[in-house]
């Protein structure tokens, strides 16, 4: 395909490595609050380690801006890396570059690829060669699982493979112009805008919290105390747990003692009946 | 039983933990899960079957942003597991894989979300020292004890057998269970506070919020706000551009184009 012609050689081996380590971005989960980084950094090290050769303090400066969250479906999540790969690159090459942009940038697509993953890739594919599957197997047939495997392997690591280097050409082209137009800071506004917004969207889809919690009333239904919270503000308590979050980090608070609140409070509320 | 007991859990370590150190390449679906534990335990087609009844059972469980509704590994090996070796009929095993499934979910999203945070802190430190070797035994060091642990679950469940399995999955008390699910939906925003405090700007701190409504309230996918997300950056763009512009043409600045082009001249050389 041109896509994966239109690279230098040395290119094409350090995509390929990007590509191969992908397959492992999932393997461990650090927690809730760092999920698949360590994945991720793994990942991307070819770049890391090309770009930031001999450059010891880059390198670390790099590993240490992807120790974040990350969490994208992963056979699309190359694309990312990709970009990421080819923004690196930009950042290790020239001296005025936002480094806090490849972060922003990645974190802006975290939401909308696994959202467009998760749909074709779960949603479409997996249920199409279940269903092939299960109609094989439901009579024995060892083939059931097999074609199962096949349906869904195929197109899933074909896109994996090909989104690894669209995003490298692409964040190539796309920074390059935008470093000769003068737009770079404009990338970064663009980049922290888009990137708030998505995060403030997966703190109202991903934190979640339930009341139980309900005050009866004589002969009348129960006034379940959720529904007063949503009618208050919808997500009060996720979006109150973030933001306390976010202030207590603001204040230098060490993060493992926050976790260790959020976790304290889970239970607590879990013993005590309100969730 | 020991020898049954130490299969089961190595064919939940196999396609569970193999899974998602490789590609996320569906062997943890019960189809799979089903053929694999037939083969190890002598009875292929009664594997197959169950497989493919659980299968469209777990259609639905799907492993997305780390939220679990039922885990099908487990449920899969312990239902065939029990119906092979044990001879408890097809469909009794079957009712029983539910009930598991969900347990092992909770045991399964705990282990990753909350126990494995432990090593959260080491991340940042191989970061820190700049160690991508270090890295590497961290990212699969990890691995192997998440998936190790959680198959012993597999394991002493063999080792207990059908009925005592059936019992302790209804006898964990309501509240700790309600408060241990809670950790999970709560946990994801220390990550999301830490990225915010690379990203936060009282300007820009307004998108924060945007988003956060067009998500909880108007119930907009993703996709649908990242598409708002970038109309917006695209206005924000033009706006800013103009005024950037307008004052480069205000202090009629000749020196900064010129910069520019020498720059892109000396990226050229570097280039070549």
């Amino acid at each position: 395909m041109k896509l994966t012609q239109n690279v230098s050689k040395a290119d094409r081996k350090m995509l390929n490595r990007i590509f191969w380590r992908s397959f492992t971005v999932f393997a461990s989960r650090a927690g809730a609050t760092k999920a698949h980084a360590p994945g991720f950094m793994y990942s991307v090290m070819p770049a890391l380690d090309r770009y930031y050769k001999g450059d010891p303090t880059g390198h670390r400066e790099a590993m240490q801006r992807h120790t974040t969250w990350y969490n994208i479906t992963q056979n699309v999540g190359t694309f990312v890396m990709g970009l990421v790969a080819a923004m690196e690159k930009k950042n290790a090459e020239t001296k005025d570059f936002d480094p806090e942009a490849i972060v922003a940038l990645k974190t802006s697509l975290m939401g909308p690829l696994s959202g467009i993953g998760d749909s074709i890739f779960w949603g479409v594919l997996r249920v199409i060669a279940a269903g092939i599957g299960i109609s094989l197997a439901s009579q024995g047939s060892v083939l059931g699982p097999i074609l199962f495997l096949i349906i869904y392997n195929v197109p899933s690591i074909l896109t994996r493979y090909y989104l690894t280097y669209a995003g490298f050409t692409l964040g190539d082209t796309f920074i390059q112009r935008m470093y000769e137009n003068g737009s770079m800071k404009l990338l970064s506004k663009a980049a922290a805008t888009l990137g708030l917004m998505m995060i403030g969207s997966m703190t109202a889809t991903m934190v979640t919290f339930k009341s139980k919690l309900a005050i009866p009333i004589q002969g009348g239904k129960p006034i379940a105390i959720q529904t007063y919270l949503d009618q208050l503000w919808k997500g009060l308590v996720p979006l109150a747990v973030t933001l306390g979050c976010y202030w207590l980090l603001s204040k230098k608070v060490n993060v493992n003692w926050i976790l260790l609140g959020v976790l304290l409070l889970a239970i607590v509320m879990g013993l005590v009946g309100i969730v | 039983m020991l020898p049954t007991a130490t299969l089961a859990a190595l064919c939940v370590f196999v396609c569970f933990g193999g899974n998602w150190l490789w590609g996320q390449t569906m062997i943890e679906r019960p189809l799979v899960v089903g053929l694999i534990a037939g083969l190890m335990f002598g009875d292929v087609r009664t594997g197959i079957l169950m497989g493919a009844a659980l299968e469209a059972i777990f259609m639905g469980a799907v492993d997305i942003g780390g939220a679990l509704s039922a885990e099908p590994v487990t449920a899969t090996v312990l239902a065939t597991t029990f119906a092979i070796t044990l001879d408890v009929n097809t469909k009794a095993a079957l009712a029983l894989a539910v009930p598991i499934g969900v347990f092992a979910a909770f045991i399964s999203m705990f282990l990753k979300n909350v126990v494995m945070n432990v090593f959260a802190p080491a991340v940042d430190r191989v970061a820190a020292n700049n160690d991508p070797r270090a890295l590497t035994w961290l990212h699969f060091g990890m691995w192997f004890l998440n998936y190790f642990v959680f198959s012993l679950v597999t394991f002493f469940s063999v080792l207990a057998g059908a009925k005592p399995v059936q019992h302790l999955v209804t006898a964990i008390p309501q509240n700790l269970m309600a408060g241990l699910s809670a950790t999970g939906g709560l946990l994801p925003a220390v990550g999301f506070a830490i990225l915010m405090r690379m990203l936060w700007s009282r300007q820009l701190s307004p998108y924060y919020f945007l988003g956060f409504v067009l998500s909880a309230y108007m119930a907009l996918p993703s996709v649908a706000v990242a598409a708002m997300g970038i109309i917006i950056v695209c206005l924000q763009w033009l706006l800013d551009k103009q005024l950037l512009t307008l004052s480069q043409s205000r202090t009629q600045a000749p020196a900064q184009p010129t910069a520019v082009a020498d720059q892109a001249k000396e990226e050229e050389a570097f280039f070549e």
